[in-house]
């Protein structure tokens, strides 16, 4: 059964190439950090508020700014630009945080300047280029690249922007090393 | 059929009400594991709660927990029947203990949402030979003692005597149907219904009226015989039966209590409504009204009807009942259950009236010059006291006592104690103890493990005990006890003690010492410590209990989790004591805020021992870069927060005599902690940092201060 819609899938896919209009569409929240334009589904964004004082957390990785009171609710921030290992930028008027949750986490993203929230068809998403020569580590937060007119969005997981596997579980063996030599 | 009603709300009840039998059922069957036998109240609890569950199981169609409840609660009705002396105690015991291990394992399945599918034909196979035997022995060694006669009178003398009062009256009823009724049982068993509303009690005969159909032709042939006590008249009781259409005649006799007690005299079993029983199965299920009605109505699809099977619902809950039943009652009247998360709900809320509190009383409005603000401060100051007794409140309602925790370390010496043919006390000391229920959670893990260590290692088996020239019983003696806001649960055992060369070797091995120590240097507690590291086991051989090496890491971290400390102290030869030392509680505390560089701190008050103003000539540099320093003659190792969270360089103070020195003590080792100045005293909600940060070393957590911003509150331990 999965097989076959996945292949019915595939089929239309090929097909919307001609026929744009019958393909799924979302929408997407979109925002600028650096030269590019990112994408997250709107599903995951639950509110974009000017930057509150934030108080750092010390001894954290650089890309987790700290933690905002959202009306009595303590979440943490990261900083998009950091997280993509892009130069940080002085934050001025146009910065904003980009509440979203993620897996019943909730989580400001702090980004440089917000877009606009447009719809983007499935068939104008394309998965990202394998390893090409930009092996740059923002690539496995990518998870599809949507071309939208002239321009290209690159579209972000959400819950790989957040977590970080490989880093996480080489924290945890320095941890455990520390407090071994403690 | 269990699919056509939506039953989710039903098995959490379910689930709740039999965890909360088994947890009563195996507290008590532990207390008396080492009596010769189990008095009659338990017996009779024990018989209960199993009627309970299988009756409950039943109606939620888990059939392997209805098999094997049924199949105890049929010892158990041959033990409270027939009184054999020759029953063996600790086997019982553990049949018990293993049907109630059967029950929860398959509860534990159900509440994950996995089919309750435990094969429970074992258990039933074993309890039936048990039940095979003691009913075999008590007929064959002691035939002489128990006429079969004398029990059926016992028999019927306990079910009636917690009812009769003088005011009883006892009636014999006859009741003849049309021949041609339809489903006579149907008829029959409606009458009974509605005498139930009226009766104290209440046998009829023949018995099996709801399962059986034949009993419809001997009812036609023979007539209905209802034996009936009763406070009401002759009139009432024909009332209650009335006069229906296929009801042809209805005989009356009011008799004496004893013909009541002799009961029908055709020989065949009866059926007894056993009061006591239902009142305690309403009981169960008061708050489940919807579940109630289901077991009225379930009824009458049972198989086979044991005493105690048919919910009554008495219009007169009157005193006779609470003769039987007092204790139990009055305890739960006094309780309702409350969903934890909107206990949490209810802290939440608090927490943050406590913290609007704080924006109000310290707004800066209030600071404009020239402001008359004596009646302000009156309300204040009442607003204060208010919510400083609102939080004891809640707080209060989260406490939980022990006793449930130690319970269970009660289960599990038992086990490992009968496994490795030990034989050992178990001593519980301040059970009633209150902890706060989220620090309950954090600490049944640690203690299962060191009251395991203390089974396993501690004590000393029991050749190995005269050896060594001890008298006395393996002991293992939990306690529990509240001191200074702290709570204390130690295990201690009068085992063999820790071997600290053992454990010096071993952590040699493991190049955990320093070798610019001697090994004499290391106080007995330090060498204690070790045993705390993971992967560190003295034990040569693993076995199914310890031994592994994880254990005591993980008490550790689990403690280290609720802001505890553990302490280890031991005697060669004589035993060792480990004790917990944990906060009551996690929600509020009391706590300095301070200011370092542009960030807020929060050190509980508790921890502080002296705030000092310092000058530059106390410091001590060493050219490693440490620093001490001199106060009255003591030196203590200074800490700047603003380099251990590395800071800005510039953000902070660097010049001591401009900031302020803390000294910080924690267990029996003090340091100073420089900060930029200190902000006041306040209570603090502490709040978790969100999960999404990972756990920093020294914080334990973070709070809003009254200016809505966000200070993080230091963990003393963290910093040492």
């Amino acid at each position: 059964m999965d097989e076959l819609s996945e292949l019915k899938k595939q089929a239309e896919d090929a097909l919307t190439a001609a026929n744009e209009d019958s393909s799924p569409k979302c929408k997407y929240m979109t925002f600028k950090s650096g030269n590019e334009f990112f994408g997250l589904k709107i599903q995951y964004v639950n509110e974009i508020i000017q930057i509150p004082p934030i108080t750092a957390i010390p001894r954290t990785e650089a890309y987790i700014k700290g933690l905002i009171n959202l009306r009595g609710k303590i979440i943490p921030v990261i900083d998009v630009r950091l997280r993509f290992n892009q130069e940080p930028l002085e934050y001025d008027d146009r910065t904003c945080i980009i509440v979203v949750i993620v897996n019943n986490m909730t989580v400001g993203l702090i980004v440089e300047q917000i877009a606009e929230v447009i719809e983007i068809k499935e068939s104008n998403i394309l998965p990202p280029p394998k390893r090409g020569h930009a092996d740059r580590v923002d690539n496995k937060f990518v998870y599809g690249i949507a071309r939208v007119g002239n321009s290209v969005k690159l579209l972000l997981d959400p819950d790989k922007l957040l977590n970080d596997e490989e880093m996480s579980s080489m924290e945890q063996a320095n941890n455990t090393m520390i407090a071994m030599k403690d | 059929m269990a699919e056509e009603f939506n039953n989710e709300g039903m098995l959490d009840i379910y689930l709740f009400e039999n965890q909360q039998l088994l947890e009563q059922l195996q507290e008590m069957v532990l207390e008396q594991k080492d009596e010769e036998c189990f008095d009659e109240d338990s017996i009779n609890e024990i018989f209960r709660t199993m009627h309970t569950i299988k009756g409950s199981s039943g109606i939620m169609m888990f059939d392997n927990i209805t098999a094997v409840s049924h199949k105890l609660e049929d010892v158990f009705y041959f033990l409270r029947e027939s009184h054999p002396d020759n029953v063996p105690h600790m086997e019982l015991v553990e049949h018990v203990l293993a049907v109630e291990d059967f029950i929860s394992n398959e509860m534990d399945k159900i509440s994950n949402g996995d089919p309750a599918d435990g094969d429970s034909s074992e258990i039933v196979a074993d309890l039936d030979t048990f039940l095979t035997k003691i009913k075999g022995g008590g007929k064959g060694a002691e035939a002489g003692t128990l006429p079969s006669g004398n029990v059926q009178e016992e028999t019927k003398q306990f079910y009636i005597a917690p009812t009769a009062t003088e005011a009883s009256r006892f009636f014999k009823i006859y009741i003849t149907f049309f021949p041609d009724t339809e489903m006579v049982n149907v008829h029959a068993y409606k009458t009974v219904y509605a005498l139930k509303e009226i009766a104290e009690d209440l046998l009829y005969s023949p018995e099996d009226i709801i399962s059986d159909e034949s009993s419809a032709e001997t009812i036609l042939k023979d007539g209905f015989r209802i034996l009936l006590q009763t406070q009401s008249d002759v009139e009432e009781v024909k009332k209650q039966i009335g006069e229906g259409y296929d009801i042809e005649k209805v005989d009356i006799f009011e008799c004496k209590a004893e013909e009541f007690l002799q009961g029908f005299d055709f020989g065949g079993k009866e059926t007894q409504i056993d009061l006591e029983s239902s009142v305690e199965e309403i009981e169960a299920k008061t708050d489940a009204s919807g579940k109630k009605d289901v077991a009225v109505t379930e009824v009458p699809k049972k198989a086979s009807p044991v005493p105690g099977d048919f919910v009554i619902q008495s219009k007169e809950p009157g005193k006779q009942k609470k003769l039987a039943r007092d204790k139990p009652k009055a305890e739960k009247a006094s309780f309702i259950s409350v969903n934890v998360s909107k206990m949490d709900q209810l802290m939440d809320l608090i927490g943050e009236l406590v913290i609007s509190e704080s924006v109000v009383l310290q707004n800066p409005d209030l600071k404009v010059p020239g402001l008359n603000l004596s009646n302000f401060t009156k309300a204040a100051a009442q607003m204060s006291k208010i919510s400083t007794d609102l939080q004891n409140v809640i707080m209060s309602m989260r406490m939980v006592p022990l006793t449930n925790t130690f319970q269970k370390m009660n289960r599990i010496v038992f086990d490992v104690s009968r496994k490795l043919g030990k034989d050992i006390e178990f001593e519980m000391v301040g059970e009633l103890t209150e902890v706060d229920k989220n620090i309950i959670e954090h600490i049944s893990d640690p203690l299962m493990h060191m009251v395991r260590n203390a089974v396993d290692h501690g004590i000393e088996t029991n050749e190995e005990r005269k050896e060594c020239g001890k008298t006395e019983k393996g002991r293992v003696t939990l306690s529990a006890k509240t001191e200074a806001g702290k709570v204390w649960i130690s295990v201690e055992d009068n085992g063999k003690g820790l071997d600290r060369e053992k454990i010096l070797a071993k952590a040699r091995k493991q190049g955990l010492l320093d070798d610019s120590r001697p090994e004499s240097a290391y106080t007995d507690k330090e060498v204690f410590q070790f045993i705390t590291q993971p992967g560190f086991s003295t034990n040569e051989k693993v076995t199914e209990y310890s031994g592994r090496g994880v254990g005591m890491d993980v008490v550790v971290q689990n403690l280290q989790a609720v802001g505890g400390v553990l302490d280890i102290d031991s005697t060669a030869g004589e035993g060792s004591t480990m004790s917990l030392k944990i906060p009551l509680t996690l929600a509020i505390i009391d706590g300095i805020v301070m200011e370092t560089g542009h960030a807020s701190f929060v050190l509980e008050t508790g921890v502080i021992k002296e705030f000092v103003r310092v000058k530059e000539d106390m410091m001590i540099h060493e050219p490693n870069g440490e620093e001490y320093i001199m106060i009255r003659g003591e030196c203590f190792p200074v800490l700047r927060l603003g380099d251990w969270y590395g800071m800005e360089r510039d953000s902070y103070q660097h010049s001591v005599e401009d900031g302020m020195m803390l000294i910080v003590k924690m267990e029996d080792r003090e340091i100073c902690l420089f900060v930029d100045k200190l902000i006041g005293e306040q209570e603090i909600v502490v709040k978790p940092i969100p999960s999404y940060i990972k756990k920093v070393k020294g914080l334990s957590g973070c709070t809003q201060l009254g200016d809505g911003s966000i200070a993080l509150i230091l963990d003393p331990a963290g910093l040492m």
